[in-house]
This record gives C-alpha cells, sequence and structure tokens, in this order.
C-alpha cells in the first residue's frame, strides 16, 4: 500500500477502471458490483444503512443539516435542482436545462414538467423559487453564504424562472447541487410530514435512532432509479461497530470506515469496500495570519516545511489519503494547480525560516480535539516529533471536541479544522479565503486574491479561468496560514449483494445518494 | 517472609510483589524505556520483533515504551485522586453519620444534588472554568468520586454511631472528631480499604475518560487507560495492541486486590475460622 | 416510617428544583448556544441571529427557566429546540428502554454479584474465592467499551448467537427485548459485578471478628450458616448502599454501552442534547436521571435502617 500515493494522476478520482486495476495491483477486496452495473437492476428489498454523522437533535428541515445522515435522507425524500456527475461536472436534476446570458450574471433555469411531491401536487416554478428563497435573506439556512450572490429571482413561466447575480459567476449550477438546497412545495412549512419528489416517503423518523422511508407507489420519475422497497437507516456513531455490524450481515452497508482498519476488512469475505481518493475531508492546521506569532510569513513557512505529510498519511491513515498542497482545492478537483510544486518535509528549510523569523522564544501552540476530526490528536503528534528534527518547540494541547466550533476554531491562533469538498474549486476557495468570507479561519486577507477570484468566477474562458485559479491557489500556497497536510479518502463498505454502489467525486455513499441508486443483486 | 508480624500468604505475595515491580517502574522505569515516549519507530500497530517486544501502538510508537512512562502517569494520578475522594468521602460521610439531624439533610441532600449533575456537563463546567491541567483533573475526579464515597461512609458510620460505645462516648463529651477518628474509622476500616483497592483501579479508567474530553494528560504523555481507548479499534481484527495496557492496569488491578484481601484478613480472622493458607 | 417516607419525598422534590436550577445555570456557563451548536462550522453571524430570534433565546435566562418550570409543574416538558420534537415523547420511550437495559443488568448482576459474594466469605481465601474476584476484577480492568468489544466478538461474530446491535423498538416483544438486548446486559453485569461482589465479601468479612460472630462459632455453628444468619444482616447497610450506587449508575451511567450496541436510551439523547446544547432536553434528562437518584438513594437508607433497628430509634 506504500506506493498508493504516488500513483495520483492529476484530474479526475478513481474512476471505475482505475478502481479495479488498483484494486488488482494493491490487492485489495474492490467491489465487482460496479462492472457489472450493465446487468439491469432489481427492483425491491430494504437497504439498511448503518451511518454515523447525525444525533438525536437531527431535524428534517433541510436549512439545519450538517452532517452525513441528514444528507442522506434528504436526498431520499426531496432532490435538488442540480446533482453532481460522476465526472464532477453540474447535471439537472429538478432543472432540465440552464443557460447563462453572456457574463454570466443572468441565468434562465427550465424545472422539469410532470414531477409529482408525495401530495400529488406537480412542480412548478412557484415551489422552486420559494425553496430557493429559504436560504436567502433572514435565514438560519447553512447555505446562506453559498446563496449571496443571488440579487433576484423571477418567474418566466409556469417552468421557467430567471436568476440574476450581483456578479458574474459561471460556477452557478454546482451550487445548487448544495446539500441544503433541497425543492419543496410552495409555502411548505410542517417539517414533521416531509413532502418531496424524491422516490421515497417517510415512515419513521426517530432522530438519533433510525429513520425509515418507503418507496414511493408508482414509477419514480427517474426512470434508472429508485429500486430498493424501503430504506432503514440506523444512526451507528461508533465506527468498530458500525464494521461489526456490516461484517456479521446486520447492515448492508456502512459509511466512514476507519483508514487504519480497513485493509483487515477487506478481508472479510462479504463485504465490498469503495474507496474514493482524495475527495473526502481536507485536514489541516490553521494559523491567524493577523496574530503573533504567526504575523510573519516566514514562521508560516516554518510551520509549512516542519510537518511530514508522508510519515501522517502512512501512519495515521494508513496511506488512504492524499498529500495536501496548504490550500483546500484537491487534485482530484478541476483547477487544480498542478503547477504549484508539492510542498516536501523538510526540517531545514523550516529551521532557517523559523530562524528568520527571528521569535525563537515564541510559544507555539497548536489545539487540536477529536471534535475537529477523528485522529487529529495522532496527527499533532507526529507533527510535534517533525518539528523537533527541525528544532522548533511545538506544543499540543488536546481540547474538548464539545464547542469546539464555536469556542476554538476561528479563535485559538493555531488550531486544526477540516474542509469538507465542495463541487467546485470557486466554493471551496471563495468560504474560506475571501477576505470578508464568515469563515476565514486564517484571517488571510489579501485584496490582489479577491480581485483574481472573482475575476475567474465571472471569466466564461476555461482556460484563462484555470490559469486565474492557479494563481489563486499558489498565492495561498506561499503566504497563507493554513497548513493543508492530508486529503482524506472516502471509504465506505458495502454487502456483496449491494449492487450500483461506485466511488463519487463529491461525496461519500454514491453521492449520499446510494439508496436512490443501488438495488440487490 | 514477615511483614508488620504477619506471614502473608502466597497470595498477598504475588500481589504485594506486582505492587511492588509496578512502584518501581514508575519510579525509575523511563531510564531503562528503549525509546523516546513520543518517537514514531515502526508501523501502525507493527508486531512484537526483537526491536520492539510488545510491537507499536496506533501512530507506530513502541508500546513497551509508552506503557512503562504511563505508570507514572497512572499510578500517580489514581493514587492522589483516590486519596483525596477518601479524605473528603470519610471525614464528611462519617460527620453527617455523627451528627445526623439537619447537618445530615443538607449533606446527604447536596450529594444527592451533585451525584444527579450529569458527569459529562460538570466535566465540561470545569473544564470551561479551570482550564486543563493535572491539579484539576484530580479534583475533579476526587470530587465526583468523593460523593460515591460519601454515601458509603454514611452508611457505615450510621451503623456504628447508634452502637452503645459511641452513645457513651458521646455522652462523655467528646468531641466529633475524636469520636470518628477513635470509634468510628477503626471499625469501618474494612470495608473502606476494600473499597479504596477498587476505587483505585476505577480511576485508571476515569483519567483515561476525562484525558478524552480534554481535561489532564495532555499527549504525548502516556496513561494506560488511554491507550487502550486510542488503540480499541485494533482488537477487532485479532490485533494485540489494546491488550497490552489492558493487562496492565488488570495485573495491578488484582495485585492491588490481593493485598487489601490479605489486609482484611488480618483484621477478620475470627478465632472459629477455619481457612487459613 | 411513614413520616420519615413522606419527609425524604419533599426533600426529594426540593433536591430535584435544586437540580433543574443548577443544570440550567451550568448550560449557561457552558460556552456556546443551541444556534451556534446545530449551524457548527456553518454559522454566520446574520444566520445566529435568526435562529436565536426564532427560538426566543433573546429573552433573558431567567425568564427562561421560569417558563421552563412553569411547564414542568404542568407535566409540559416543552419542545427539543434542535428539531422542534416534543421532549416527553422522544424521552418516554428511551426511558422505558433505559429501565429495562437496567433492570435486565441488576436482575442478573445483583443475585449473582452478591450471592458470589457472600460464597466468597464464607470460602474466604479458598479457589472459588479467589476466581470469583480475580475474574471480576479483570472485567473492571478494561473501559466498558472494550468489554462490549469483546463480547460482540466472541457471541456476535464467531458463534453468531446474539445481535451486536441491540435496537430495540416499541413493537418488540418482551422475548425479542430480552434476546436483543442480552450482550448490552451482560456488558453491564461485568461492569458492575466485581464492586458488589468485593463489598458484600468485604463487609461480611469485616463482621466476623466480632464477639457476638466468634460466639456464634463457640456455640459450633458451620462457617456457611454463621456468615448467613449472623454476619449478613449487620452488613448489610454498606452493601445496600454499593448496591444502590450501581443500580444508580445503570440507569444513569451507561451511555457507552447504548453507543456500541446502538441502544436507544436516555444517555445518547442526553449527550447529544449536551453537544448541541438543547437546554429544555438536558433539563428533562437531568430531571429524571435525579429522580432515579433520589429515589434509590431514599430506599437504600430505608432499607439500611430496616436491617438495623437501632438506626430507627434515632428519628
Amino acid at each position: 500500500m506504500d506506493h498508493s500515493n504516488d500513483k495520483r494522476g492529476s484530474g479526475l478520482i478513481v474512476d471505475r477502471r482505475e478502481l479495479m486495476a488498483g484494486a488488482a495491483a494493491l490487492g485489495l477486496g474492490f467491489s465487482a458490483s460496479s462492472a457489472r452495473a450493465a446487468d439491469a437492476p432489481k427492483k425491491g428489498g430494504t437497504l439498511r444503512l448503518g451511518m454515523e454523522g447525525g444525533s438525536a437533535s437531527d431535524s428534517l428541515d433541510p436549512r439545519t443539516y450538517a452532517d452525513s445522515i441528514p444528507i442522506s435522507y434528504g436526498w431520499q425524500l426531496w432532490n435538488g435542482l442540480v446533482e453532481i456527475g460522476p465526472d464532477n461536472n453540474p447535471v439537472g436534476e429538478l432543472a432540465e436545462s440552464w443557460e447563462a446570458k453572456p457574463g454570466a450574471k443572468e441565468w434562465v433555469f427550465n424545472i422539469r414538467k410532470g414531477v409529482p411531491f408525495t401530495s400529488g401536487k406537480i412542480l412548478d416554478a412557484d415551489d422552486v423559487i420559494y425553496s430557493l428563497n429559504m436560504h436567502r435573506g433572514e435565514t438560519k439556512s447553512g447555505a446562506k453564504d453559498l446563496m449571496a450572490g443571488i440579487s433576484d429571482i423571477k418567474k418566466l413561466g409556469s417552468h421557467q424562472i430567471l436568476i440574476t447575480l450581483s456578479s458574474g459567476d459561471a460556477g452557478l449550477p454546482s451550487i445548487f447541487a448544495d446539500y441544503h438546497i433541497l425543492i419543496v412545495p410552495n409555502n411548505f412549512t410542517d417539517w414533521s410530514k416531509p413532502d418531496g419528489t424524491g422516490a421515497f416517503e417517510l415512515v419513521t423518523f426517530e432522530p438519533g435512532v433510525r429513520v425509515v422511508t418507503k418507496r414511493k407507489k408508482g414509477d419514480y420519475w427517474k426512470k434508472d432509479r429508485g429500486h430498493f422497497d424501503g430504506v432503514e437507516l440506523r444512526y451507528i456513531p461508533d465506527a468498530a461497530a458500525r464494521v461489526q455490524a456490516l461484517i456479521s450481515g446486520q447492515i448492508d452497508a456502512a459509511n466512514r470506515l476507519d483508514a487504519k482498519t480497513v485493509s483487515l476488512v477487506m478481508k472479510a469475505p462479504t463485504v465490498n469496500v469503495v474507496r474514493t481518493k482524495g475527495t473526502g475531508n481536507r485536514f489541516a492546521w490553521v494559523a491567524l495570519c493577523d496574530t503573533d506569532p504567526y504575523q510573519s510569513n516566514d514562521m508560516r513557512l516554518a510551520l509549512k516545511y516542519g510537518i511530514d505529510r508522508q510519515k501522517i498519511i502512512d501512519n495515521v491513515y494508513k496511506g488512504f489519503a492524499t498529500l495536501g498542497n496548504d490550500t483546500t482545492v484537491a487534485p482530484s478537483q478541476k483547477y487544480f494547480a498542478k503547477d504549484v510544486p508539492q510542498r516536501p518535509y523538510d526540517p531545514d528549510k523550516a529551521a532557517f525560516h523559523f530562524k528568520k523569523a527571528g521569535m525563537a522564544d515564541a510559544k507555539i501552540e497548536l489545539q487540536v480535539s477529536e471534535g475537529a476530526f477523528s485522529g487529529a490528536t495522532d496527527c499533532a503528534v507526529l507533527y510535534q516529533e517533525a518539528m523537533k528534527k527541525a528544532g522548533i518547540t511545538l506544543d499540543v494541547k488536546r481540547v474538548s471536541g464539545d464547542g469546539y466550533w464555536s469556542n476554538v476554531w476561528l479563535k485559538a491562533p493555531f488550531c486544526a479544522v477540516y474542509w469538507g469538498g465542495r463541487p467546485s474549486a470557486d466554493n471551496q476557495l471563495a468560504q474560506t479565503f475571501l477576505s470578508n468570507a464568515n469563515w476565514n479561519d486564517t484571517h488571510w486577507r489579501r485584496p490582489e486574491f479577491d480581485k483574481r477570484l472573482l475575476e475567474a468566477r465571472a471569466e466564461l474562458d476555461d482556460a484563462k479561468r484555470g490559469q486565474l485559479y492557479a494563481e489563486c491557489q499558489k498565492m495561498i500556497s506561499e503566504d497563507g496560514g493554513m497548513v493543508c497536510f492530508a486529503i482524506g479518502d472516502y471509504l465506505d463498505g458495502y454487502s456483496k449483494k449491494v449492487m450500483g454502489a461506485a466511488p463519487h467525486p463529491h461525496y461519500d455513499m454514491c453521492d449520499q445518494r446510494v439508496a436512490e441508486k443501488g438495488w440487490f443483486a | 517472609m514477615t511483614i508488620f508480624g504477619h506471614r502473608p500468604p502466597l497470595t498477598a505475595r504475588i500481589g504485594l510483589i506486582v505492587v511492588a515491580f509496578y512502584l518501581l517502574v514508575a519510579l525509575i522505569g523511563p531510564w531503562f524505556a528503549p525509546y523516546a515516549q513520543s518517537q514514531s519507530v515502526g508501523d501502525t500497530w507493527a508486531p512484537s520483533s526483537a526491536q520492539m517486544w510488545l510491537g507499536a501502538d496506533q501512530i507506530g510508537r513502541d508500546m513497551l515504551t509508552r506503557l512503562i512512562y504511563g505508570a507514572r502517569t497512572t499510578i500517580g494520578i489514581a493514587a492522589a485522586t483516590t486519596v483525596l475522594s477518601f479524605f473528603i468521602g470519610i471525614t464528611l460521610g462519617f460527620t453527617a453519620a455523627v451528627l445526623a439531624g439537619w447537618v445530615d439533610v443538607v449533606l446527604s441532600r447536596l450529594v444527592d444534588v451533585i451525584l444527579s449533575i450529569p458527569q459529562l456537563i460538570l466535566a465540561l463546567i470545569i473544564l470551561g472554568v479551570f482550564g486543563s491541567s493535572i491539579p484539576v483533573l484530580i479534583f475533579t475526579i476526587a470530587i465526583i468520586d468523593s460523593t460515591k464515597v460519601f454515601r458509603l461512609a454514611r452508611a457505615l458510620g450510621m451503623n456504628l454511631a447508634v452502637l452503645d460505645y459511641v452513645e457513651v462516648a458521646r455522652m462523655r463529651g467528646e468531641g466529633l472528631w475524636w469520636i470518628i477518628r477513635s470509634e468510628i474509622l477503626p471499625n469501618a476500616m474494612a470495608p473502606l480499604i476494600s473499597e479504596f483497592g477498587l476505587r483505585f483501579c476505577f480511576n485508571f479508567l476515569f483519567v483515561a475518560a476525562l484525558s478524552f474530553l480534554g481535561i489532564g494528560v495532555q499527549p504525548p504523555f502516556a496513561d494506560w487507560g488511554g491507550m487502550v481507548r486510542e488503540n480499541s479499534a485494533a482488537i477487532n481484527f485479532g490485533l494485540f495492541a489494546p491488550l497490552y495496557p489492558a493487562i496492565a492496569i488488570a495485573s495491578l488491578t488484582v495485585g492491588v486486590n490481593l493485598v487489601v484481601d490479605w489486609l482484611l484478613s488480618i483484621d477478620a480472622r475470627p478465632s472459629g475460622s477455619q481457612a487459613e493458607m | 416510617m411513614l413520616r420519615l417516607i413522606a419527609t425524604r419525598f419533599a426533600l426529594g422534590l426540593l433536591t430535584l428544583l435544586a437540580v433543574s436550577v443548577l443544570i440550567f445555570i451550568c448550560t449557561q456557563i457552558l460556552p456556546g448556544d443551541v444556534a451556534s451548536a446545530v449551524l457548527g462550522q456553518q454559522a454566520t453571524p446574520e444566520s445566529l441571529k435568526v435562529f436565536r430570534a426564532e427560538l426566543g433565546l433573546d429573552k433573558p435566562a431567567y425568564l427562561r427557566y421560569l417558563q421552563w418550570l412553569l411547564g414542568v409543574l404542568h407535566g409540559d416538558f416543552g419542545k427539543s429546540l434542535t428539531n422542534g420534537r416534543v421532549i416527553i415523547d422522544e424521552l418516554a420511550p428511551r426511558f422505558i428502554n433505559t429501565l429495562f437495559l437496567a433492570s435486565y443488568a441488576a436482575v442478573i448482576a445483583v443475585p449473582l454479584a452478591v450471592g458470589l459474594g457472600i460464597l466468597s466469605a464464607i470460602r474466604e481465601g479458598r479457589l472459588t474465592d479467589r476466581l470469583a474476584n480475580i475474574l471480576t476484577l479483570i472485567a473492571i480492568s478494561v473501559p466498558e467499551f472494550f468489554v462490549a468489544y469483546i463480547l460482540i466478538i466472541v457471541f456476535a461474530i464467531k458463534l453468531a448467537w446474539f445481535p451486536s446491535l441491540a435496537t430495540v423498538d416499541s413493537d418488540m416483544g418482551l422475548g425479542m427485548r430480552t434476546y436483543v438486548a442480552f450482550l448490552p446486559a451482560l456488558t453491564l453485569t461485568l461492569v458492575v459485578m466485581a464492586h458488589m461482589l468485593r463489598m458484600t465479601r468485604n463487609s461480611v468479612l469485616s463482621i466476623m471478628s466480632t464477639p457476638y460472630i466468634e460466639m456464634a462459632f463457640l456455640k459450633g455453628l458451620t462457617r456457611s450458616r454463621v456468615v448467613a444468619w449472623h454476619a449478613l444482616p449487620n452488613a448489610l447497610g454498606p452493601i445496600v448502599s454499593v448496591v444502590a450506587l450501581n443500580l444508580a449508575y445503570l440507569v444513569v451511567g451507561v451511555v457507552v454501552v447504548e453507543n456500541v450496541f446502538v441502544y436507544p436510551g436516555v444517555g445518547q439523547y442526553m449527550v447529544d442534547a449536551v453537544a448541541k446544547r438543547d437546554v429544555p432536553v438536558i433539563q428533562a434528562c437531568g430531571l429524571v436521571f435525579a429522580a432515579v437518584f433520589v429515589t434509590l438513594n431514599t430506599v437504600a437508607d430505608i432499607l439500611a435502617m430496616l436491617a438495623n433497628p437501632r438506626l430507627r430509634r434515632r428519628r
């Protein structure tokens, strides 16, 4: 498994062929199910999912979704306007097609016709406008920032809307693939009785325990999806318990397999593991660029050269991760800057920059928590050891996972963070690195960067756009406060009888849509 | 071999040897550890080898080294917390039992209140207010634990406080402290020692649970309970890593309690008993 | 005795009130609130403001507490702040599950531990005594989730006798529940056995050196008879107190076991509520747990008095 990292080509994620070849080369128990995708899917059976990523506080209101389990049941019950295709490009879901006017400031979306809600109502433009507006203006929605660029939404016809942006954005459609933005009927408010266009309708909602759905009567509007009779999603937060339940056949699929033990899980004869390379969480330390001692770029460079990324990937992630290059854009994403050299572990350079920064007595304290991401403490301890070789003392402070995001992150001068993958390089960069971004967790503010990112956004020429995004990434890598050292693999486990499960560049568990995509052999 | 004029039976001798061994490791072990305590020298969960007798832990550190370093933290903190919690719990428990009346009502209900607040919330509050350090860890565990010691000490004290000789002492005008020390404590010793032996061992794991929340032992320092926790996933696949710290805890637990049993048997050796080994 | 119970009942209610105030204060001290916890990493200042206003968190804390208290006095625990679900509907089935698991484990553990404890005392120093002690001690030397893992490996994976997921639901009959919840109950049994066993054994042994026991031996009674009829009744106080502590633990302290076996009890519900700062849910769980503590401690005190008539004279 040692060569799992140098195989990383540029561009896309492990596709079907590469997956099979990789599996053979690595001797891993990867699924043959995806290769037989040509076999006609069968109907029937109840899919039993065992997942981590939710709690007893979960709600059906998509504005509050923030983790895998709500995302999964959200897409069982509802649909979005757009979904992300296997090649990482937006494809129409409830939007049949769209078109940008020159400058990408005005967009026309054509809504699919004849799609019924559970209640029997047929989808139209008013439903879409109402649903999009739930995330705009005065709202608690987690998608508020994503939608902030929209200045107006107008109905053009019964199934056509016009969206006007405050400045051009060529990547608008992929924003609508966000899991918060689900399409509900006009004026819908009673979330305890969900009414959606998804393949399934709700049977039982017991947050923290289980969510049960069943297939709606009649044909699903997507002809090639929605094969299971029903889905039973159970909350299994303990990683070991999840794997045991999968191996012993009590569930059919499990998310977030532990990278440390996944090679052992593959030995189980009844289980397939689907691995999506380098599209998972971006694991990083973030230093506040306006707080000492991190105001000095030399200090920040010392932090970046002083981390042994490969060692962390080998020992904490057992090779199931990709090297990070200090930005949140992954090699699997379009517009990843291939020309920015991968930063190596170089204790001498780290020592050099540390000395140059002239703060030999500075206290460098890294705050970590298992609440930031699991394995954070182990990564930090290995970081500490690597820094020691550069003669730099790094204090590691483990803090409570409770309230980590509200008390430590964005406040501590140097702490752990993870960033999920976003559908486009633009979302990815904008949410963290724009000067006025709410989640600018490095306090890195460069007007030059902002200018380039907004320029790229409105640029319709693909090559020029890519050039601008590459420059943005270079600036962050050379000057920013983020030490992004690894990008995790998504690791899902499936029983061998589950068919249609394949890696997806957007999210794990087939883009969290395994319920409507899969079927039983 | 005789200790305090008693010849310990075989089991007690085993217990004494185990306890003495771990104390020795805690005191001087680190000088003999093969590696530095935070040095990653092998593969994750590497099997045992000539270089690493017990293999490696979850990020490739030498298991034996971690165990040796962990002895000091684990035993030191557990001993300090248990002594402190018994001091608080016994003092208050006996006071409540002897004085009875409103003192008992107030103390008992107070303990009910503290016991009723979920430990997670209590721990988070303490963490938030006092920050994270080893003394905070020791006080946190001592206070939470002392409520349980209080319940036991009060129950013991109540039974003794109504006996004739205590009544007599009270009528003599002896002070509270004298009654507790001279009349109650000696007669409640046996169950208390027994409880001490157990609480001491419970605290190994309590320390680990709180460290996990961010109170007290900070990485890269090792504690045995934390080592079991961090390596636990390996057990599902038949890897031994979490068993070594578990065995360390188990053997010390058994050792301590074998010694406790012996101390009790010295105290409670009725003439009619035929069980002598 | 009746007057005592009445007094204790009144004091119990007072304790519950104190607990609810204290827990409320604690939740106010804890940094962060439900809005920031639910939105987590996605929170923005504007979305937080909207969320807080929606939940009425802009009102002063004491007012929110009084409102809550008024509701509880009318038997209304309110709605969850995070997902607007009626708390009593969520809590009641979970509390029944928790009580079921606790009783299940207690029915196995208490007689077994006390019985073995007495046997150990009778056969002090013999093989039975040593084995019972050492085996139960080993079980408490590892964290409870680790005990759970090992039981799962043996009974769910290797032997495949019992399921590793113990998700019970309201449609299950008693037989099915008992079967499904066997592994968590066994785990809890192993976790609480040692404490009760050793306290029973050692309390009994501590009585053995008293003059009246010597007298009983001099009368020529066998050791087992002396232990059972003379020593045990006088050792009951501490035994009952430790049993009560462990029963309380079985109700309120089992979140880790719930977690591993995916057992829908109150523990996980409360932990999730704490993580999300869902104050009314924390309050409701806290009250239920406090009621369990108070009841068990009261029962323990009363039993101790029944066992020792001298205690009754003093009140």
